[in-house]
């Protein structure tokens, strides 16, 4: 009949976790299954290699001690195998060793809602440097209103998302953009907030950035917390511009929609515009949340100036100025289709927004144009 | 301690109806499981190298025998050689299929545990093939018309926290899944093989080895 291990010996202490370098003193204590059973004879083992006889000792008749000192690196992850053997070499009990180093600590940590349900963090494990073991990451998280520390569930690779209910929002699914009467450096920026946000009492930080259609550096208007407009000064007339926008629902707006006004925008120039948002004060914090993703583009031009530009020909698209393709393709279709349905000088930008919403397939489009209300 | 989460395999799903028009018999099936347990010794070979690696020594030294403790409820592959001879069909079979059942379910618990996402995907790859003979076990079952075993009231294994379990107990646990696993394997051929056999008239000549593996 076998011997059971646990009614023969146990091995203190069990499955330990040591920092590398470190001294380990551990027991074998013999339970006497027979009775009467010593610890005369035992020998340890240490992944499979006897360990030398000056390193234990017998505190007494049932009990052999070992001394580890300055311990190496755990040789596999799952741990040292320690092993107490009888006399006859059977083995008595056993004791996984954890030696390694600490892990350091995870950065890059961000964490995202889209939909105020489910939370995603992110982050980057801390350089792993050599510690021989298996490190476990762990989120915690807390909410705000609740105030206690809850674990997240589930994990998906070690540097991945991890879900949990939870912030963010899709941007804003409605951009307009339009002119501001006649003025040829300015443009109107209107959006409805996105309609997940509808419920929730937060405030808005607002920030728009724009750029030259032909060049990669972004201006950024100052945040402007708090506010419904915006202007952009200094631009370039006769120049289009690509304009993105944060943008947010203000609590004590009666209106579910907000807008900023472009100023100081070249004439005669298409703009794009995207929109989005970031919720802050959320939950009565002060904290801003997370940026929402872009919104669809949509785009604009500002008058044509009367007094720049060659010829008074509005129609003509300008020519020679190195632009990206499609936007150049898109506005001579525009013009094109003008000079057949429209008088020139009439142009405006309903028209153009309203051939944009023609060209475009989705019905939703169609309700993009709006009407000229500033 | 060895306890397992195992309701799912009991409700197997229906065995894949059989080809009745032209029906060759439950001789085919009987080849292809024969087969599938030659395929899952090879497999098994590299997975429990690995796996024996990653416990670390003496774990993967050639003749470690630990004693086996937890590992009771393991089903049993050896057995005593007239006994085995004797077994009929159904016996026979439903030895098979009851214990790579518990088998299965074992190792689906290493894999949970299972510390490398190297080790994990090798326990998964297997488990799946392991689920394919269990399936191809019960072909051959309802081929011989043989029902598939339920499992009876109470003696359903569930998973049950067991007392508090030493890694290194766990260590031994998990070399006598392995090592039993791999003693089924062996078994199984030597099972399939007595059913072809028998299955088949005598004129296809089929030869039997017999090794020397502690039966």
């Amino acid at each position: 009949m076998e011997l059971g291990l646990t009614d023969t010996a146990v091995i203190s202490p069990q499955d330990p976790t040591l920092l590398i370098g470190s001294s380990l003193q551990a027991t074998c204590s013999v339970h006497g299954d027979p009775p009467g059973a010593t610890a005369e004879g035992l020998y340890w083992t240490l992944n499979g290699r006897r360990l030398p006889r000056e390193l234990s000792r017998a505190l007494n008749a049932s009990t052999l001690a070992l001394v580890l000192a300055n311990l190496n690196g755990s040789r596999q992850q799952s741990g040292d195998n320690l092993v107490c053997h009888a006399r006859d070499g059977s083995i008595l009990a056993g004791s996984c060793l954890y030696v390694g180093l600490p892990p350091e600590k995870p950065f890059n940590i961000s964490c995202w809602s889209k939909n105020m349900k489910d939370l995603t963090c992110r982050w980057t494990p801390g350089a792993h440097g050599e510690t021989f073991l298996h490190t476990n990451y762990s989120l915690k998280y807390k909410l705000r209103w609740y105030g206690q520390d809850n674990t997240c569930e589930e994990y998906h690779t070690l540097t991945s998302p991890c879900s949990t209910p939870a912030v963010t929002t899709d941007p804003p699914p409605d951009v307009h953009v339009s002119r501001v009467g006649g003025l040829e450096d300015q443009l109107s920026v209107r959006w409805v907030s996105p309609p997940a946000l509808k419920d929730f009492l937060f405030q808005a930080k607002y920030q728009i950035r724009y750029r030259v259609e032909d060049s990669v550096d972004w201006k950024v208007v100052d945040d402007v917390s708090n506010q419904t407009s915006c202007r952009l000064a200094g631009l370039k007339p006769g120049t289009v511009y690509f304009v993105q926008g944060w943008v947010a629902q203000v609590v004590d707006d009666v209106s579910n929609q907000t807008s900023c006004r472009l100023a100081g925008l070249k004439p005669g120039t298409v703009y794009f515009v995207q929109v989005r948002c970031n919720p802050f004060g959320i939950y009565g914090s002060k904290k801003a949340g997370i940026w929402s993703e872009w919104s669809h583009p949509t785009a604009a031009s500002t008058p044509r100036s009367e007094r720049s530009g060659p010829g008074g020909g509005a129609c003509e698209p300008r020519g020679g100025e190195p632009s990206s393709g499609p936007v150049r393709r898109e506005l001579k279709q525009f013009l094109g289709w003008l000079k057949k349905h429209a008088y020139c000088s009439n142009l405006s930008f309903r028209l153009y927004d309203q051939w944009r919403a023609w060209m475009q397939k989705s019905h939703k489009t169609r309700h993009q144009v709006l009407p000229d209300k500033l | 301690m060895l306890a397992c989460l195992c309701t799912v395999l009991w409700h197997l799903p229906a065995v894949p109806a059989l080809n009745r028009t032209g029906d060759p018999g439950p001789g085919p099936s009987i080849q292809k499981t024969y087969d599938l347990t030659r395929y899952l010794e090879h497999q098994l070979r590299s997975l429990a190298g690995t796996y024996l690696n990653y416990l670390g020594p003496p774990f993967n030294e050639p003749d470690f025998n630990p004693p086996r403790l937890g590992a009771e409820t393991l089903p049993r592959a050896t057995v005593n050689l007239e006994v085995w001879r004797s077994l009929n069909d159904k016996l026979r079979l439903t030895q098979n299929y009851e214990a790579y059942s518990h088998l299965l379910c074992y190792l689906r618990g290493l894999n949970r545990q299972a510390a490398t996402a190297e080790l994990r995907r090798s326990l998964a790859h297997f488990c799946t093939s392991l689920q394919g003979l269990l399936g191809s076990i019960a072909g051959v079952m309802a081929a011989l018309g043989s029902p598939l075993p339920q499992p009876l009231p109470g003696t359903e294994p569930t998973w049950a926290p067991g007392p508090a379990h030493s890694d290194f107990l766990q260590k031994m646990d998990d070399f006598w899944l392995l090592k039993e696993l791999q003693t089924w394997l062996w078994r199984s051929a030597k099972d399939f093989n007595r059913l072809k056999k028998k299955i088949q008239p005598p004129a296809a000549a089929v030869t039997l080895h017999l090794e020397a593996h502690g039966f």
